[in-house]
């Protein structure tokens, strides 16, 4: 039985990939920072910024899932620890969930080719420093796969499930014309689990790092999934939504609510009656015609993923069943 | 990828798989949609991305009779994104009825049914941003709405047809961003092509001559080229292309330019309903995609077969604006305005002569309707003046049920309504033309029939009375003579070369490689407005096309 450790096993991946995995005859050790509003089985607490610990949990396992989430710190650093770590505990295989973002602000048909762009923002920079740790651990030896996922969608999806339903319900966003012409590239969470199980089956040899884009390849355009939702909540009719105020409402208002929100967290208060914040980097993303072509995955390992209604109404149900 | 002709060096000789002439809505549709299929697309505008008056001028022409008709260069914009710069973005299929020979319809049938468009319908509408491809208002609101009139029943006049509107959508500024970022579409602004060159037998299109108006110029060669240049400038280049068939390319017969239809339109007749003006649900709904839509009337295809008329719909309409005894004040403000909105939409409010008293009474009802008269500038500020998808038009609040009726209708097919080149030139040296429509009486014969079956099922329904004089439909109906911005059949589809000018799959019968998107090709006009037809049927082409030149089936998902 393989023996795999999951990081950041709260998380929105994590947590689904843990319960699949167990299901699926691994012997799964589950680990996040912090500990947990509900219990996980064989769940551990282990900071991922330190070394020793992980060094520790690494030697006892054969392969380690990489789903951490967080601040620049915790995901460049935090890569980079993993990787000494792992080559100090004998080198499991890592399973690194990266991102599209890593290629910034390229468009068109972007394929696991296609140069990165960390100038894109704090996040790219991080991810593409990540995924520079893990490629210094396959030359050193170690057996790496990386998956650039799109928009992580499906049950449990706040960034982008519940946060446009929101939004949408105030008509803060709606249809947005060729604002919204960029293809959203939506994966569901379960088609990322299940590969991220196939990447486990992959035998590698020492020194390779195999990179995977993974999004649905008919996903829609922005417009086209915002109308979806809208329409699934009742949040309809939509509204027509101009750029400029798509740029008052993340420049100006989405910032007044975000110093709310740290506010009221300081002071202990509770920051789910305050509105959702529309953060610019959203309006870009919207706005960027970045198609992730994700056949290379598909072809390699006859993968098919979820079609975008059955992933739509996953989205829809999980959605209603949190109202 | 954008350029101007100014990148190409003159002289240059161009080779490209498939040669796009005109980026309009027929235009940037074909172009967007063979994008991703492995194509290298070349698509030729003539416009910049901003009007400007000496292209506009390449317009210019004559008419018959200025009564008629609006001069040719009005009611059309040569420009990127062409007339969708200025269009109304009124949005409706043809009926499955366009589509059939009817024995009462001299020249109609068309050699393809509704069913092969019906796939590319559903496209168009979205393309043209006009939400989910359904226009029976019973299914987007629900059975239970509100209807046109409360307790109004009939089999034979149906008011859950609808139209949507587009923004409306300039196609020119809305898929920019996406011809800029295609890969394998060139879009050229400043080219004028200013005529077919054939090869010596005649069968094949060898290249096109294109220039801007500073006499840059360069030639295209490609195997496949589509005129997407609009419904009277296809006649055009036709006719002007004539150095080796001198009656133009694909005019053996003499059939293009001829069958020139527009619609007929009018706003005419009483319509009374009883009762409390909540009975009629007049003005706009908001479908769920955010779409203004409208109920009309219509008669149902078997009842339009039966009376032997054409296709026709009517909306409920406001008086005449011109006559100041309506007493309402927004009427007379727009009639006061009207010197101050564009050619094509103060056209239908300079009516007739107006005198100093006419001027006065007007004032006069403005000041006497004062709160109507602001809160409908206020909406339309913010409805209209300020928002992305306008409010498409001026609706009156319904005080005393009491409407006329708008009347917008097919007209038959004529050979003698047509287009034709005269001896003046352009500034590119392109011989101009004249526009010589016309109606028949059968055409205002047809819309009285019509309004008789309006008539009797209003008596019938009980909820209310429609008269209308029958002495005056004529005048009413041409009173602006045919309806601007449609220009239809100069290049008609059909399967008989005699009576046609392109075939099912809008390929010119005589030549192998040249194709028509425009609503020339259309045999018949229908009741609708045609630019989703348009979309429709240049989408088809696309992928025909791509069939042709063996390119992959499928447009990169969802290209539109
Ligand atoms: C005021 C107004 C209101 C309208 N309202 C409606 C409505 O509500 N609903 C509706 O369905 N339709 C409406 N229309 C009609 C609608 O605009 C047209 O049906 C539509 O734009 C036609 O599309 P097209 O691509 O065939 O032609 P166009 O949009 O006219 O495009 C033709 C293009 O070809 C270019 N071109 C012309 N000659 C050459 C040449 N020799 N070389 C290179 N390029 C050339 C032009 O610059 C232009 O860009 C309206 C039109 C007007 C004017």
């Amino acid at each position: 039985m393989m023996k795999v450790l999951i990081l950041g096993a709260t998380g929105h991946v994590g947590n689904r990939l843990c319960k699949y995995l167990s299901q699926h005859k691994y012997q799964v050790i589950a680990a996040s920072r912090g500990r947990l509003k509900t219990p996980i089985h064989d769940h551990i607490i282990l900071d991922t910024l330190n070394f020793e610990a992980m060094r520790t949990a690494l030697t006892q396992v054969d392969a380690v899932v990489n789903c951490v989430a967080g601040d620049k710190y915790s995901i460049g650093q935090g890569a980079e620890i993993l990787a000494n770590a792992a080559k100090a505990a004998g080198n499991p295989m890592i399973i690194h969930l990266s991102t599209m973002s890593v290629y910034g602000g390229n468009e068109g048909n972007v394929t696991e080719n296609t140069p990165f762009d960390p100038s894109y923002g704090w996040y790219a920079a991080a991810k593409c420093e990540a995924e520079s740790h893990m490629q210094t651990y396959a030359d050193a030896g170690g057996r790496v796969i990386s998956f650039r996922p799109g928009c992580v969608h499906g049950p449990g999806s706040h960034l982008w499930v519940s946060r446009p339903a929101q939004l949408l319900k105030s008509y803060r966003l709606g249809d947005l014309g060729d604002a919204g012409d960029g293809w959203s590239n939506l994966v569901h969470v379960d088609d990322v689990v299940r590969a991220i199980k196939i990447g486990l089956e992959i035998s590698l040899q020492p020194g390779e790092h195999k990179k995977y884009n993974l999004a649905a390849p008919d996903s829609p355009r922005w417009n086209q999934y915002l109308f979806d939702i809208a329409s699934s909540i009742g949040a309809t009719p939509i509204k027509r939504i101009s750029r400029l105020q798509l740029k008052l409402d993340s420049k100006l208002w989405s910032p007044a609510i975000k110093v709310c929100q740290i506010v009221s967290r300081k002071m202990g208060l509770k920051v789910s009656f305050l509105p959702e914040p529309l953060p610019p980097s959203l309006v870009k993303l919207f706005d960027q015609h970045i198609f992730l072509n994700s056949d290379e995955f598909s072809k390699a390992h006859l993968f098919s993923y979820t079609t975008y209604t059955d992933s739509l109404n996953d989205s829809i149900q999980w959605l209603k069943s949190q109202l | 990828m954008i350029k101007n002709i100014v990148e190409i060096p003159s002289g240059t000789m161009l080779d490209v798989d498939v040669c796009i002439v005109g980026a309009g809505a027929a235009g940037i549709a074909t172009a967007l949609s063979l994008s991703g299929r492995g194509l290298n697309i070349l698509l030729l505008e003539s416009g910049l991305e901003h009007f400007n008056q000496q292209t506009q001028n390449l317009y210019q022409g004559s008419l018959t009779d200025a009564n008629l008709h609006s001069p040719p260069d009005k009611y059309r914009h040569r420009r990127f994104g062409g007339s969708t710069a200025i269009w109304g973005g009124r949005c409706m299929p043809f009926d499955p009825i366009d589509f059939e020979q009817r024995d009462h319809i001299p020249f109609s049938g068309w050699p393809i049914v509704y069913n092969d468009l019906h796939p590319y319908f559903v496209l168009a509408n979205r393309f043209l941003e006009a939400g989910t491809y359904e226009y029976d208002a019973d299914k987007v609101f629900g059975a239970e709405a509100k209807p046109l009139f409360k307790g109004f029943k009939s089999d034979r006049l149906f008011t859950n047809n609808m139209e949507r509107f587009s923004c409306p959508t300039n196609v020119g500024l809305r898929y920019h961003r996406r011809l800029q970022d295609a890969k394998d579409i060139q879009l050229i602004l400043g080219a004028n092509v200013t005529g077919i060159r054939l090869d010596a037998n005649a069968t094949t299109v060898s290249h096109l001559n294109v220039a801007s108006l500073e006499q840059h110029t360069f030639n295209v060669k490609a195997k496949k080229i589509v005129l997407a240049t609009g419904g009277i400038e296809v006649a055009r280049l036709l006719l002007a292309s004539n150095d080796v068939c001198p009656s133009g390319i694909s005019n053996k017969h003499d059939v293009v330019g001829r069958y020139y239809q527009c619609h007929i339109a009018g706003n005419l007749g009483k319509l009374t309903i009883f009762g409390n003006p909540n009975s009629v649900r007049h003005g706009y709904e908001v479908s769920p995609e955010g779409i203004y839509c409208r109920r009309r009337l219509a008669l149902d295809a078997a009842t339009q077969r039966k009376a032997k008329v054409g296709n026709l719909v009517a909306r409920l309409h406001f008086p005449k604006i011109v006559d100041p005894s309506h007493k309402i004040g927004v009427l007379s403000g727009l009639f006061l305005a009207k010197n101050f909105i564009s050619y094509e939409y103060g056209k239908r409010l300079k009516d007739g002569q107006a005198t100093l008293s006419t001027y006065l009474h007007h004032f006069k009802n403005i000041l006497f309707d004062p709160i109507d008269t602001y809160l409908f500038l206020y909406r339309w500020l913010t409805k209209r003046t300020l928002a992305q998808r306008k409010f498409p038009s001026v609706i009156l609040n319904n005080k005393n049920n009491q409407f006329t009726l708008e009347i917008h209708s097919e007209q038959i097919p004529n050979p003698d309504s047509r287009i034709t080149l005269i001896t003046e030139k352009d500034t590119l040296g392109m011989p101009k033309v004249n526009i010589d429509w016309r109606y028949l009486p059968e055409d205002i014969q047809s819309v009285e029939k019509t309004l008789d079956v309006f008539v009797e099922e209003f008596q019938k329904s009980g909820v209310g009375v429609f008269e209308f004089n029958k002495a005056q439909l004529e005048e009413d109906l041409t009173r602006f003579g045919a309806y601007g911005g449609h220009h239809i059949g100069t290049a008609r589809m059909g399967n008989d070369p005699t009576t046609s000018v392109v075939d099912q799959h809008c390929k010119v019968h005589d030549l192998d490689n040249l194709y028509i998107a425009s609503s020339a090709v259309f045999p018949t006009s229908s009741q609708a407005n045609p630019t989703l037809t348009i979309v429709a049927l240049s989408l088809r082409l696309a992928d025909h096309l791509a069939q042709t030149v063996g390119a992959k089936a499928q447009a990169q998902h969802l290209t539109i």
